[in-house]
């Protein structure tokens, strides 16, 4: 578990996060959202002790930044380094050891995918392998804390599935994992929680369940309603849409919705489908950061 | 302490395979060269060699720090207990370049019969380089822009370069009325230019020791200035 405690980050005189109170449940995988400038490399830093908070304190359960996996938002290596070599190194900065080292580095080439190409330079190396790379060496050690500073940027889709696949592997695996990002869409398919920095404060946390919690709407999609029907269901209700096979109610309407399905049953209209819309992590995050 | 090797080794084969890692050769390769030129006694050697291979020792910390000032270094920083094993595996790397590339330039030329080396006496050269180079490896720490915090680095080149300036004028502050300056200066100087000066003579007696002590002193010193700049100092390294 990470605790932040009134967290705050000032760079000559430039608040980069103001009073951040956050708990980091044990296990989840955690995304920080936040426009440009919310603050979330910063706090990333102070997790990992790259920078000192001017105020307010972080607990890291007890773990020392160095048996924390990271991966930078765009990390930079020794060009002229192998990938094999490189991370060799990185074992040994782990603390591994000998053969149990030559192990792991195989291991972790096998995980990513880079077996094949261990031996190739770090600077002959695509974007996506570079990412790669950053994340087997944040996996040397086999840390309990994961630290991913926008693990996806610029990688191709492919390289996006990969990652995503990997951050489910972590979290069957039980590991924490608290990453930043901007690729809304990827937060929601692999976090249990999020928070949401607007302008260095927190101004949304949670589980992503609750974020995404159930909208005023329901759409019911039928088959053909009878013009006369459709017609008697708009003049009885306010803040409902009918189209041609699709029934939209919003707001207070919803409250009619087991009249409605009466009505429609009662003259004979087929019933396809019947779902209540569900916010999305987008609405949720244009409405808290634009306030 | 496996650690320090570890990162030693891994700053000294990056500095080897880059543009940069030519700084400190090419300097040697002129030193070996227009330093031995007319040839030099063991005398000579010591005092000469010792403190020009102690600058390349500067010289090779600053480049070592300068490229360890970069973004690529979050990825090793995290990996680290304490930030301290960093500036140590810096030192550590300056020392190690410097020795080899001493060993380098003795060896060229004792072999190009410019050196002449008496032994078992010329055993002594080693361990009297060794406090020496320490003190510039450690100098080039808080020198370098990987530990400064606030521009405290250019306070110290003026510091450095107000004492050996100091030292080189000592005959004018003492007309000046500045005999106190000069005896200062004479005072801070002391370990070294006793410990050089000392070996030079062949006595490796009490005034020796003291002045090799002193010196590891004044390099403990700087390593822990160092440190307790960089510990908790803010890593903004652009990415």
């Amino acid at each position: 578990m990470i605790r932040a405690h009134t967290l705050t980050k000032r760079y000559n005189g430039t608040t980069a996060l103001d009073q951040l109170a956050l708990e980091i449940p044990q296990g989840a995988v955690f995304g920080i959202l936040g426009p440009n400038g919310a603050g979330k490399t910063t706090f990333l830093r102070i997790v990992m002790g790259f920078v000192l908070p001017t105020a307010g304190t972080i607990d890291r359960g007890g773990l020392a930044p160095a048996n924390i996996g990271y991966l930078p938002e765009r990390a930079f290596y020794p060009l002229r380094f192998t990938i094999r070599s490189y991370l060799d190194t990185m074992a040994k900065l782990a603390g591994l050891t000998g053969e149990p080292r030559h192990y792991e580095v195989a291991r972790l080439l096998h995980q990513v995918g880079l077996s094949g190409v261990a031996d190739q330079r770090l600077g002959t190396c695509s974007r996506g392998m570079l990412q790669r790379v950053g994340l087997a060496q944040s996996l040397l050690g086999d840390p309990d804390l994961l630290v991913l500073d926008e693990p996806v940027l610029g990688l191709d889709p492919a390289g996006q599935v990969f990652m995503r696949e990997q951050i489910a592997g972590l979290d069957r695996a039980g590991k924490t994992v608290l990453l930043s990002s901007h690729h809304l869409d990827e937060v929601t398919r692999v976090c249990s929680h999020v928070a949401v920095l607007s302008q260095g404060r927190l101004v949304r946390s949670g589980p992503l369940h609750s974020m995404l919690a159930p909208r005023a709407r329901v759409v019911i999609d039928t088959g053909s309603i009878p013009s006369e029907l459709a017609q008697q269901i708009g003049d009885r209700l306010s803040n409902t849409t009918v189209h041609e096979q699709q029934i939209v109610l919003d707001g207070e309407a919803v409250e009619h919705k087991p009249m409605i399905l009466r009505l429609l049953l009662d003259q004979g209209v087929d019933i396809r489908q019947l779902s209540e819309v569900r916010s999305t992590l987008e609405e949720v995050f244009m409405e808290v950061t634009e306030k | 302490m496996k650690r320090i090797i570890a990162l030693t080794s891994f700053l000294i084969r990056d500095l080897s395979r880059s543009l940069a890692g030519v700084v400190p050769l090419a300097l040697a390769l002129a030193f070996g060269l227009i330093a031995f030129e007319y040839g030099m006694d063991q005398a000579q050697f010591i005092t000469v060699a010792g403190i020009g291979m102690g600058a390349i020792c500067l010289v090779s910390g600053l480049v070592l720090a300068s490229r360890a000032n970069r973004a690529s270094s979050y990825l090793v920083v995290a990996r680290l207990h304490r930030r301290a094993e960093f500036l140590a595996a810096l030192v550590l790397s300056s020392l190690l370049i410097t020795a080899a590339l001493g060993l380098v330039v003795a060896i060229v030329n004792l072999l190009a019969g410019r050196l002449t080396l008496d032994f078992p006496s010329a055993l002594w050269v080693l361990p009297t380089w060794l406090p020496l180079w320490l003190l510039t490896a450690t100098l080039a720490l808080p020198l370098s822009g990987l530990v400064e915090r606030s521009g405290s680095h250019l306070f110290g080149y003026a510091l450095l370069a107000g004492l050996l300036i100091a030292n080189d004028r000592q005959a004018f502050l003492s007309s000046h009325g500045l005999v106190w300056l000069a005896r200062l200066v004479d005072a801070i100087l002391w370990p070294m230019s006793t410990l050089v000066g000392e070996a030079s003579a062949g006595i490796h007696g009490r005034e020796y020791l003291l002045a090799w002590a002193l010196t590891s002193a004044y390099a403990l010193l700087l390593f822990v200035l160092a440190t307790s700049l960089f510990e908790d100092k803010d890593l903004l390294w652009s990415e």
